[in-house]
């Protein structure tokens, strides 16, 4: 077997040197490859082609970037991995930001605090929104800059609230008048369910959960990725709170997936939906009907947390490379692209400055429904980031799903969690 | 009676058929609807209006022609090479003895029980180190060679009798002639069913063409079709299915043209097995 594949090798090898590879121009020119997950849907893979084309026209003769798409996250993830470790790694790259630790200990990436200092002034970082700024420190260190950020937000059916006799323009503040508004809202025909009450999407409900932990006023795994706190009161309660949401009072679905419950909300099948702000464009372009954004519930006050992906530089690529690299993040993030992007793709803008300009201002006059996000930042903190954090997810996603199921009590099964995911941490 | 059962089968195998079709037949009607006419509350059978835009669409957002002739020539570059080295390997292994044969043929066994992600890497610096990165040429070479394909083909010609071969050899036939006149024509059913699972699983491949590939230029359907399925926001599923449709129909047509080939040779090999 390996020696026949290595006799083919050989053969093929002669006939692929005629083949279409791409080759690096040597000299003056440096050419930048540039990794990059599309997250929310839209043509945004055309959007980023258009901004690198801007940059290479300007940075004419010295910089070009190549945009490479490379796939979801997840794929985006295992593309970057075998890249570094086969000893070519892409310059520039995006991955989703819960997986810093999982490039640190790959030693994939450079700490960029001496850019950042240098960059506008020394006014770039603090522009930044600080909820956006925490998943890029770690060990007192600057390792990546935000860029298509998100963060969940509840959406409601305003015709919903109308026929079940609530105020349509009155979303619910707390938890318990979440649950209160989402019997209400729940319709039953038999034993059928015509309209659920509320549904928390299935698929990254973690990311959900951690939320409900946040409003609680507790948390789960410190940045640092050293310590797991999925046994907290604060936690019990937070699962509790869902378990009789959906198993209790039924007036949910208990299991869904990431890209069925946007569909479903459009349907008229749910009245409130917890999602990603990245869903907004696509309610806009499929609802029939008038619908809100609000801030998510609160219990203790509000509380979200962040998501998305952010741009880092590899640390196995000359120094030349890397000034280059950087010049590149630095356009990208500036106040002015981070409109322009916030703009073509329903993400948060991850600067402030980003909502004094003009372009900005004319969008949200038009859509104010942009704007609940990033307000809801200010009760926002970082997503929690661990090594392997692919495995913590799944560890957690499990354990929500059994004891909505009724299978565990929320108590063993976070107890379960916590065993496990410290066992994937430690080693 | 033997009509009444009949009918009963035919019965059942038409609802089979409405069960394996009704997907299909949705999913060109969802990539003909308007974005907002997908989710209605009573499903919607017939697209009205009838929306061609997804597919103009779908092909202005990724050139979807390119990435057919680059799948086209991958899957038909692999099959080509991969019936050459199970053949050989596969004659080897059923009708010659040597040393070490029956550990040999155990270690293609095995090779078949790797879950391919583990290769990635080692495979990946073996292209990296011949400078193939990016090229159609770095999606077929990992599966030159095929333990699956060896083995389905060594079983094969295990069954085609001894007594054919001592005749030919009588008659002053080599080894390789014998394979190809003898052995050859015997098993063309297994070669197709292995042909077709080789195109099949080799057409919907997306991890593999995605990590050693970079440009639009040499990529393939799935890494196109791909763009349009959303991790954050869901999908667009009018462009999605748009694009499925367009994705898996040169698959239908393969398939409708040998299907009498296809569960032929999937009956016989099933006897063999």
């Amino acid at each position: 077997m390996r020696t026949r594949s290595m006799l083919a090798v050989v053969l093929l090898g002669m006939l692929a040197l005629a083949g279409s590879g791409a080759v690096l121009a040597q000299g003056k020119l440096i050419r930048l490859t540039f990794y990059y997950p599309v997250g929310v849907a839209g043509p945004l893979a055309k959007v980023i082609g258009d901004m690198t084309d801007q940059f290479n026209k300007q940075e004419a003769g010295r910089i070009e970037v190549v945009p490479v798409y490379s796939g979801d996250y997840d794929p985006t993830l295992q593309k970057v991995q075998t890249a570094v470790m086969a000893g070519n790694p892409p310059d520039v790259f995006i991955v989703e930001i819960s997986e810093l630790h999982t490039l640190l200990a790959m030693n994939a990436i450079v700490p960029l605090d001496e850019h950042v200092k240098k960059a506008e002034g020394g006014r770039y970082w603090e522009d930044f929104f600080p909820a956006f700024r925490e998943n890029s420190v770690v060990g007192g260190k600057i390792w990546w800059i935000p860029f298509q950020r998100s963060t969940p937000v509840l959406y409601w059916n305003k015709e919903a609230f109308r026929k079940a006799g609530l105020d349509p323009e009155k979303p619910p503040r707390s938890w318990d008048e979440l649950r209160e508004y989402a019997k209400r809202l729940t319709v039953r025909d038999g034993s059928e369910v015509k309209q659920w009450g509320v549904t928390i999407s299935g698929g990254w409900h973690d990311w959900l959960f951690e939320a409900f932990v946040r409003q609680n006023g507790g948390w789960l795994i410190n940045a640092e990725g050293t310590k797991a706190n999925f046994t907290s009161k604060e936690a019990v309660e937070a699962l509790e709170f869902w378990v009789d949401l959906l198993n209790q009072e039924k007036v949910g679905p208990p299991h869904s997936t990431w890209a069925s419950t946007p569909p479903d909300f459009v349907a008229g099948r749910t009245a409130m939906l917890y999602h990603s702000t990245g869903i907004l464009t696509f309610l806009k372009n499929s609802a029939k009907f008038d619908f809100g954004v609000a801030f998510m519930p609160a219990r203790k006050s509000y509380g979200a947390e962040v998501g998305g992906g952010n741009l880092a530089i590899s640390r196995k690529i000359p120094k030349e490379r890397q000034e280059a690299a950087w010049r590149f993040i630095e356009w990208m993030t500036s106040a002015e692209n981070a409109a322009k992007w916030s703009i073509a793709s329903g993400y948060v803008a991850t600067r402030a400055s980003a909502y004094d300009r003009p372009e900005m201002k004319v969008h949200v006059e038009k859509n104010p429904e942009y704007l609940v996000a990033r307000d809801q930042l200010k009760f926002a903190s970082a997503k929690m980031m661990a090594p392997n954090y692919q495995k913590i997810r799944e560890i957690l996603k499990k354990q929500l799903d059994d004891a909505v199921d009724g299978r565990v009590n929320p108590k063993d099964a976070l107890d379960t969690v916590q065993r496990q995911v410290m066992a994937v941490i430690k080693r | 009676m033997r009509t009444g059962s009949r009918l009963g089968v035919h019965l059942g195998l038409i609802a089979l058929t409405g069960v394996t079709v009704t997907p299909y037949l949705w999913l060109l009607s969802t990539s003909l609807k308007e974005r907002t006419a997908v989710f209605t509350p009573t499903p919607q059978w017939l697209p009205w209006p009838v929306n061609f835009g997804n597919y103009v669409e779908v092909f202005q957002r990724a050139p979807f022609g390119l990435y057919l002739v680059n799948t086209l020539i991958v899957v038909s570059g692999i099959l080509a090479v991969q019936l050459v080295t199970i053949t050989l390997a596969a004659y080897v292994f059923a009708r010659r003895r040597f040393p070490g044969r029956e550990l040999l043929f155990g270690a293609f066994l095995l090779q078949m029980m790797i879950p391919i992600h583990a290769t990635f890497v080692p495979n990946f610096l073996t292209l990296r180190t011949l400078d193939l990165l990016n090229t159609r040429l770095a999606m077929m070479l990992p599966f030159f060679a095929s333990g699956y394909g060896t083995f389905l083909l060594r079983q094969a010609f295990r069954t085609v009798p001894r007594d054919l071969e001592d005749a030919a050899v009588l008659d002053g036939c080599g080894g390789l002639r014998f394979l190809w006149h003898v052995l050859l024509p015997l098993t063309r059913p297994t070669l197709v069913a292995f042909g077709l699972i080789s195109l099949v699983s080799h057409w919907n491949d997306y991890l593999w063409p995605l990590i050693v590939t970079d440009t639009p230029d040499v990529r393939t359907l799935t890494i196109g079709l791909g763009m349009f399925v959303q991790q954050e926001s869901g999908a667009d599923w009018t462009l999605l299915m748009a694009a499925t449709a367009f994705v898996t129909a040169p698959l239908m047509v393969i398939f409708l043209i040998f299907q009498r080939r296809f569960v032929e040779s999937f009956m016989t090999s099933g006897l063999k097995g």
